[in-house]
């Protein structure tokens, strides 16, 4: 009888508890505009002055807040028990009842799914934090769910017959993850959407990650149920609480909002880089997006000693959460500064759909002035002759009528943490766009244009990929699950540098001058893509020039100018002109570039070192030797000349030597994963298995998808004893080493499509010039 | 005893009867508050949360000209909340826009930011209260109106309604990109 009681009690415990958990999410009804009214004023506060002691609790008080306590972990526990009664009978768990986020890696503390009611809105959190809150509402992480551009992605993968909503939890992981982790994504949801689907990453999804699952990405966190404040043990209390009680103890919610790793690139990684994983394409480990192995490979991580040239650490929140003044009142500001909540990057999309003007214009404002790129127009050449006139604004040259001209425009990935475009760069567009214009301003030659219906100049130099499908189509609509290799990659990584080239003819008249203008232009995003979103008939979206250069080039004589303030010195032009012909394959010009940097700065040692390097991958060992060790004998220390040395020596056969030298470099860049690696591999050819491992294992700590560290453990493993782990390091060698057909579905995509075809070869030209043959000589 | 134990056991069953019936009505509740989602562009739950009370929905698919068309119905407190919401495939959309505003009270306002373009105006109707927007994206329109039977509703007034109505139609627009 009493087990009847007991039941029945509980059935009307969760009941009630139900509507408890209804009321608590009910929606915020506040539409999510960017005119939304201001809040009133926060309540009054005074922060303890610096170095005060915590206040100290009266027993009273004390007593009140276990009682507040209980009835809060009550609460919170009976809402997500009546929630998961609700949500769970309905929900498609496609992956199994263990994985219901699946294929997001992301994970809540607790038992089922969350209700939407336990994170405290943003409303809440934006009665002291006014500033924060207003930035917030106008970025990116606000808007990560709702905007058209997102929507059109992810409803494409719902509506897709052979997937459906169980796989947008891969998406919405980190687009919406309170969508996810409260079981909404099914396609028979009990959950009501408007609580949450307007405010995307809401202040309490960021502040209330409690640990961060390796660099995995994909959403790869634990969240703990939200909390604003904790106990005087430390003990988390869910839930909102009054004002009073922050602003007593403002330590203690700081405690429950605020953790270390929220300072690190590692906690944006957990969604700043992504993979496509077999369970979503039935296909195999892709690698999505990798915005923060692209910040670790770059100069501001100080972690990778190859980099051609040297930073200040800077993390990402150091360049996209930098410190401003507050015009709103923030408790969270410190000297009247906040970190800034709008996280300015490259989105101008989204503000401008929303009419977001302020977020607008400082997006526009930080893509300008942050010295990111260096547009040069280096040098030039004339046809029929190799020789390089260059570099150009230091150096004198005639020019005729007529003269064919071939202009080397370098651009300088100089001052972005991560790659130039990052992230799902087949949805952006930044492009050279280059003109030539006579002294009457009539255009001579123009490429990288927009064409009437917003479209780009297909046979502009644009720095985008083209991801393909296997049937060799370009996957325009960004069903990221449908893509099975890229045709082409002409981003340019951070710190490297691009050569574009391009070909035009002078004036017929003999006094002609022509103004030579190169800009790099950026568009978020591609206008195929807008399309596929609005259709044709919609606004045009901004572009924005980030950088741009202009020089005269006269017929006659031309002499040496001053240089613009934003020029690079000519050692660094010659330095990035080599970087650029390196990476295009054209290795003697390379060294030759290379060698120019010694001429004008003999005791620099990364410039004997760049030419050792070029020698390396040209395989002319000898001349690398003779470059290297100039470079170890200016300096020693050199932990980039020390691990081409390291290279060298295991060509050589000097084992010892190969080992001090990588030894010495993973001593002072233990999270240099190319050296870790090649340290690695000395040890594995060494047969010196325990020393391998640990390498190979450091390495995974690094890059946790590096298929040299799967490969070599999984039969380093086996060797050791270790089946299990070798046959799991064996799995993920196999799903994430590149498909060999992959390739091939590039190439059907560029046969397909010639007039972009030759922006998947290195060394092109731009011409509108006919040749012998009748036709433009891109491809020269 | 035996009959004791027979009139325990009937008791026992007359328990489990009544628990089973009560269990059974308790846990129907929010099965018939949210039933099976049947509308592509808005599900229950959050209908439920806009009307201020467990909504109930139809939904007729779009076919041979006609429209699909959502509606939902929520009692609370002797009113009669109501959101409907049809969409089409036309061939000038805009236009279409435009026709169906002609169907407003009054004048309309543009609604920024939701689909292709939108526009939101007051539908009141024989004393009741009502919003509507009219929008589309890309060649989809929709038209959403909401109501209360009750002129002085005081969960929705005018203000509750426009807010509620634009939500509704960020949901909709959202499901139809």
């Amino acid at each position: 009888m009493k087990e009847y009681k007991a039941i029945l009690l509980l059935i009307c415990a969760l009941t009630a508890s139900g509507a408890a958990a209804g009321m608590a999410q009910q929606p915020p009804m506040q539409p999510a505009t960017g005119s939304t009214p201001p809040p009133p004023p926060p309540p009054p506060y005074t922060p303890p002055a610096k170095g005060a002691p915590p206040a100290v609790d009266t027993p009273a008080q004390r007593d009140a807040l276990a009682a507040w306590e209980a009835r809060a972990i009550k609460k919170s526990e009976d809402d997500r028990a009546a929630h998961n009664a609700a949500v769970t009978p309905a929900y498609n768990f496609h992956y199994g009842k263990g994985n219901p986020y699946t294929p997001g890696n992301i994970q809540v503390v607790g038992k089922g799914f969350i209700q939407p009611g336990a994170f405290p809105t943003a409303e809440y959190c934006g009665v002291c934090h006014q500033e924060a809150y207003s930035q917030w509402r106008q970025a990116l992480h606000s808007n990560a769910f709702r905007t058209p551009f997102y929507r059109t992605s992810v409803n494409l993968l719902i509506r897709d017959k052979t997937r459906g909503i169980a796989f947008a939890r891969f998406c919405d992981s980190c687009h919406n993850p309170i969508g996810v982790l409260a079981g909404a994504l099914t396609e028979d949801s009990k959950v009501d959407r408007a609580r949450f689907d307007a405010d995307g990453l809401t202040c309490m999804t960021c502040h209330s990650v409690l640990k961060l699952d390796s660099t995995n990405g994909n959403a790869g966190v634990e969240m703990g149920v939200p909390a604003v404040i904790v106990d005087e043990k430390g003990n988390r209390i869910p839930g909102q609480v009054s004002f009073d009680q922050i602003l007593r103890h403002p330590e203690r919610h700081s405690q429950a909002v605020m953790r270390d790793l929220m300072h690190t690139p590692e906690f944006c990684a957990a969604c700043h880089k992504a993979n496509l994983p077999a369970p979503l394409n039935d296909y195999k480990f892709i690698r999505a997006f990798t915005a923060y192995d692209e910040w670790q490979q770059s100069k501001f991580s100080q972690r990778n000693p190859l980099t051609f040239y040297t930073a200040d650490f800077t993390t990402c929140q150091g360049c996209h959460m930098k410190r401003n003044p507050i015009s709103l009142p923030d408790y969270g500001a410190k000297n009247g500064t906040l970190v800034s909540h709008r996280w300015l990057a490259g989105n101008t999309a989204v503000p401008f759909y929303y009419g977001f003007t302020e977020q607008l214009d400082k997006t526009i404002a930080f893509l300008r002035a942050g010295n990111f790129l260096n547009v040069d127009i280096f040098g030039l050449k004339k046809a029929d002759s190799d020789q390089l006139i260059a570099p150009l604004g230091s150096t004198a040259y005639g020019l005729a009528p007529n003269d064919t001209v071939e202009a080397y425009v370098v651009v300088q990935n100089k001052n972005i943490g991560h790659s130039l475009i990052p992230e799902v760069r087949d949805l952006y567009e930044a492009w050279v766009e280059f003109t030539v214009k006579d002294a009457n301003g009539k255009e001579i030659y123009h490429s990288g244009f927009l064409k009437p219906d917003g479209m780009l100049d297909p046979r502009a130099h644009s720095f985008t990929n083209r991801p393909v499908t296997n049937e060799g189509a370009f996957v325009d609509n960004h069903k990221v699950w449908t893509i099975h290799s890229v045709a082409y990659d002409n981003t340019v990584p951070a710190g490297r540098s691009v050569l574009v080239r391009y070909q035009f003819r002078m004036p017929a008249e003999a006094t002609g001058a022509v103004t030579v203008t190169a800009k790099v232009n950026y568009r978020h995003l591609r206008q195929s893509y807008l399309n596929n979103i609005f259709g044709k008939d919609h606004p045009a979206y901004p572009v924005v020039e980030i950088a741009s250069r202009s020089r005269v080039l006269k017929v006659g004589e031309n002499n040496p100018e001053a240089a613009d303030p934003s020029d690079n010195a000519d050692w660094m032009r010659w330095n990035n002109l080599g970087i650029a012909l390196l990476d295009q394959l054209q290795y003697q010009e390379s060294i030759n570039a290379f060698t120019e940097v010694i001429k004008v700065r003999p005791q620099y040692a990364d410039a004997y070192t760049n030419v050792g390097l070029t020698n390396i991958v040209w395989e002319k060992y000898d001349s690398a030797r003779t470059a290297i060790r100039k470079a170890l004998s200016i300096d020693p220390n050199s932990a980039r000349a020390l691990y081409y040395d390291g290279l060298l020596q295991r060509r050589a056969g000097n084992t010892e030597q190969e080992i001090a030298d990588f030894s010495k470099v993973v001593e002072m860049f233990p999270q240099s994963r190319d050296a870790r690696r090649e340290l690695g591999i000395t040890y594995y050819q060494q047969n010196n298995n325990t020393a391998a491992m640990e390498q190979f294992e450091a390495l995974q700590k690094i890059d946790p998808d590096d298929l040299t560290a799967h490969y070599n453990l999984s039969i380093l493993y086996r060797r050791m004893g270790k089946p299990e782990e070798a046959k799991e390091q064996q799995a993920m060698f196999v799903d994430k080493k590149v498909d060999p057909g992959a390739p091939t579905y590039g190439l059907n995509f560029l046969r397909a499509h010639p007039e972009i075809s030759t922006e998947s070869i290195p060394w092109h030209m731009h011409s509108d010039i006919d040749n012998k043959a009748g036709g433009p000589q891109n491809g020269k | 005893m035996e009959n004791s134990s027979m009139a325990r056991k009937g008791r026992n069953l007359k328990w489990l009867v009544q628990c089973a019936a009560l269990a059974a009505g308790l846990l129907a509740l929010p099965a018939s508050a949210h039933a099976t989602n049947n509308c592509p562009w808005i599900n229950e739950a959050t209908v439920s949360g806009l009307l201020g009370a467990d909504a109930t929905g139809t939904a007729t698919g779009e076919g041979a000209g006609q429209p699909g068309v959502c509606t939902f119905v929520a009692q609370r407190e002797g009113a009669t909340h109501t959101l409907r919401l049809a969409v089409e495939i036309v061939p000038d959309p805009h236009a279409r826009v435009g026709e169906l505003a002609h169907l407003c009270a009054s004048g309309t306002a543009v609604l920024p930011a939701i689909g292709n373009e939108a526009v939101v105006c007051e539908n009141d109707k024989k004393g009741a209260l009502g919003e509507r927007v009219v929008g589309r994206v890309r060649d989809q329109v929709f038209n959403i109106t909401i109501a209360s039977t009750q002129k002085h509703d005081p969960l929705l007034d005018r203000s509750a309604l426009k807010t509620r109505i634009a939500i509704a139609a960020e949901q909709v627009s959202g499901n139809l990109f």
